[in-house]
């Protein structure tokens, strides 16, 4: 190509004044590292419009210096603070996220606790009464160990019938054979009026004759199976509860048999 | 505060990369007037004119690294950004406008031609002052518009390889007048 055509063509100014085409510019530029004479031709222009340019310029308003330098150096600033500012602002979020979130907590953990602490009550409150039913019924069982220990060998038992009277009633005798010891469980006696009592017969039959032994008196008691201690017998065939007036009689009133064991 | 100091190109772009105080006030005051021209040529009111100045010198600033030497000298490579910014800006208002007033018909050719930017007696319009009408319209068109040669041939009616002769010629004839 003849070069010397190409750069009087005004393609340099055109390509200086930004108006070729992106196709052209960069054959210009490819020209321009082979013709030294283009690049030299390019570099005329350049300065001589900028010279042109220079010389005939007017100037900006006083003020806009300033400004553009606080735009360019602020901005530069801010650049910079900028992810340094957003990094805040996230921790910022976060850390009212993490308050709200623990408040959230704090407030679930309180109403836990006091459900907690109502459950709790009323456990301890259970406890206690659970604590108070075992020291009772340990005490119960402690005694009916010791009336069980009581019951140990030469115990005779001895059952009490309903009679004609009290066909549902039942009692329980026992007689300790060796120390004549007589405990008394009641399993079933309807509740005597209140000037009226319960009490214990032994029976003793003895050359044909009947004779009856007072044991003594019941006072009955609102504890289950309680074993009642009655007076001792030396000697015994049967024995027998009679409802009498209350502190008893010397005799047995006959009529008013409830229980009975057999002779 | 004016520099006594003249740095060559070469320096001055050192400078530039270094981004400090110095380098923003030595560039502002012996670049700003000739930057500030070519806005005025293509922007029409000053508010305007002043934002994208403010737009310009930013952009030097920031985009200094891409600068190749090899394509150009740092001038011409900054009086394009002003151009180019100036140019996107009327452009960007041209249209806003062109949208409020679609309803409104147009002239016959459907386009208007501002034959006239505002700064005329200076810089490369003062120049181009010399030119005859046609070129003048030609060098005002692509160079102070922005348009490509393809929409100037569509505008004007004129085959693109005459536009392309003609803006040609018209920059020849530029050139002699500047030298």
């Amino acid at each position: 190509m003849n070069i010397k055509e190409y750069i009087s063509s005004g393609v340099v100014e055109s390509y200086v004044l930004g108006l070729l085409s992106a196709q052209e510019k960069f054959e210009f530029e490819k020209y321009c590292e082979s013709y030294p004479e283009l690049k030299e031709a390019r570099t005329a222009f350049e300065l001589a419009l900028e010279k042109q340019a220079m010389e005939n310029s007017i100037a900006p308003p006083a003020e806009l210096k300033q400004k553009i330098a606080s735009k360019i150096f602020e901005e530069d600033k801010t650049a910079w603070v900028v992810p340094i500012q957003t990094a805040t602002q996230k921790k910022f979020n976060w850390t009212r996220l993490v308050a709200a979130a623990s408040l959230a907590l704090l407030v679930g953990s309180i109403w836990w606790i006091m459900s907690l602490k109502n459950e709790n009550e009323k456990l301890k409150t259970d406890l206690i009464k659970t604590q108070q039913d075992l020291d009772s019924s340990q005490e119960q069982v402690a005694q009916m160990t010791l009336d069980a220990k009581k019951m140990g060998e030469g115990m005779k038992m001895v059952s009490l019938n309903g009679t004609a009277n009290s066909p549902k009633s039942f009692a329980t005798v026992y007689w300790d054979t060796a120390s004549h010891d007589v405990y008394l469980l009641v399993n079933n006696l309807p509740k005597p009026a209140s000037d009226e009592q319960y009490q214990l017969w032994a029976l003793l039959k003895t050359n044909g004759q009947m004779q009856t032994i007072d044991l003594g008196m019941l006072e009955l008691s609102q504890k289950p199976l309680q074993l009642y201690k009655m007076t001792n017998a030396q000697s015994a065939q049967a024995f027998a509860i009679t409802l009498e007036k209350k502190d008893g009689n010397p005799d047995p009133n006959l009529g008013k048999i409830y229980v009975m064991s057999n002779l | 505060m004016e520099s006594k100091i003249k740095y060559s190109e070469q320096e001055l772009v050192v400078l530039l990369n270094g981004q400090s105080n110095d380098a923003f006030n030595y560039l502002y005051d012996n670049y700003s007037g000739a930057i500030y021209t070519i806005i005025n040529q293509i922007v029409l009111d000053k508010d305007t004119a002043n934002d994208v100045m403010q737009e310009v010198f930013v952009n030097i600033w920031r985009k200094i690294k891409t600068y190749d030497a090899s394509k150009g000298r740092l001038f011409t490579w900054m009086l394009n950004i002003a151009r180019n910014a100036a140019i996107d800006k009327v452009r960007s208002r041209g249209f806003r406008d062109n949208q409020k007033t679609q309803a409104i018909p147009e002239g016959e050719s459907g386009v208007v031609i501002s034959s006239n930017p505002t700064v005329s007696d200076v810089g490369l319009q003062k120049v181009l002052t010399t030119l005859n009408e046609e070129y003048r319209k030609l060098i005002d068109l692509s160079y102070f518009q922005g348009f490509t040669h393809e929409e100037i041939a569509k505008m004007l009616g004129i085959p693109l390889g005459t536009v392309k002769t003609r803006i040609r010629t018209a920059i020849s004839q530029l050139r002699t007048m500047i030298q």
